[in-house]
């Protein structure tokens, strides 16, 4: 029972980051639902580990801050350049691979 | 225990609602940086407790902070976006609404049942390696009465110390990345 809620929580987790990537226009607002999504996948990692008595999922779930970290750090930088390039935020502007 | 449990879940679903659906980014951030707390909480209860430090300490502590520089450098002008969401945003709800709806569903009639603690065997050929995996297999049946940061700090440096070194290798270059794509010159 509680499992099953645990999963379902860190599912609606993922799918508000979906929603966040695919409908957001800031892009400091996509990035914080890229956020989200992990935040989802960790939470499965623990419940999971919780629920088997293994330490993998454990270990997992530090390596995902880390890349967590990775991302944000080269989000930020996608940022600054996208908004001293254009001078917005706004992740429409960046189209001129677009034909 | 379940009231706990469902309030907990209430919150951090709360906190993610406010992250996608705030119009300011700075309250997307502080939104999200509050729903990391609870999620540490929610880790804390799982008995993942060095997990939860390092979620509060690095995450909430020090990529948030990050963030809230970025909304910083580009608030005034990520402010006059009159409008937040794309075109798109009626059909992401939809499709995510059925994603939800079905996988979900999926989800939560699923039997999740928990196995017993796998007990790895290890082949020992020569006496000098069965007394070597007999002192293994006691050093692990010791380490499982331990704490769990000590528990999870000799896992990430026994078994997946090769991971380990990989993810910081994978830091260092994500930073030195985010640093050229920011310079001035791009």
């Amino acid at each position: 029972m509680e499992t099953s809620g645990f999963v379902l929580l860190g599912f609606l987790l993922f799918c508000l980051g979906i929603f966040g990537v695919l409908s957001r226009r800031n892009f400091i607002v996509v990035l914080l639902s890229a956020e989200l999504i992990f935040a989802g996948a960790g939470i499965n990692f623990i419940v999971f580990s919780n629920l088997w008595k293994n330490l993998t999922g454990q270990v997992f779930t530090i390596f995902l801050i880390a890349v967590a970290a990775g991302e944000a750090a080269i989000g930020l930088g996608l940022l600054i350049a996208l908004y001293r390039v254009k001078h917005t935020v706004n992740v429409d502007a960046a189209r001129e691979l677009k034909g | 225990m379940t009231i706990l449990w469902i309030l907990l879940a209430v919150f951090i679903a709360a906190c993610a609602l406010g992250v996608v659906l705030s119009r300011s980014p700075i309250t997307s951030a502080i939104s999200l940086l509050v729903g990391f707390v609870g999620i540490g909480i929610l880790y804390l209860c799982l008995k993942a407790e060095f997990v939860a430090a390092v979620q509060v300490l690095v995450y909430a502590g020090g990529i948030m902070v990050l963030y809230v520089i970025g909304v910083m450098f580009t608030d005034s002008e990520a402010l006059r976006l009159n409008r937040q969401t794309h075109m798109q945003a009626w059909p992401a709800f939809f499709l995510v609404l059925i994603l939800f709806a079905w996988m979900g569903h999926k989800l939560y009639h699923a039997e999740y049942k928990a196995v017993p603690a796998s007990v790895t065997v290890a082949i020992a050929t020569t006496p000098e390696g069965e007394a070597k995996s007999r002192l293994a297999l006691e050093a692990r049946a010791a380490l499982a009465n331990d704490t769990n940061p000590r528990q999870v700090s000799v896992a990430l440096f026994s078994d997946y110390l090769y991971p380990f070194e990989a993810a910081s290798v994978l830091l260092t270059v994500a930073v030195l990345g985010g640093i050229f794509l920011a310079k001035k010159e791009v």
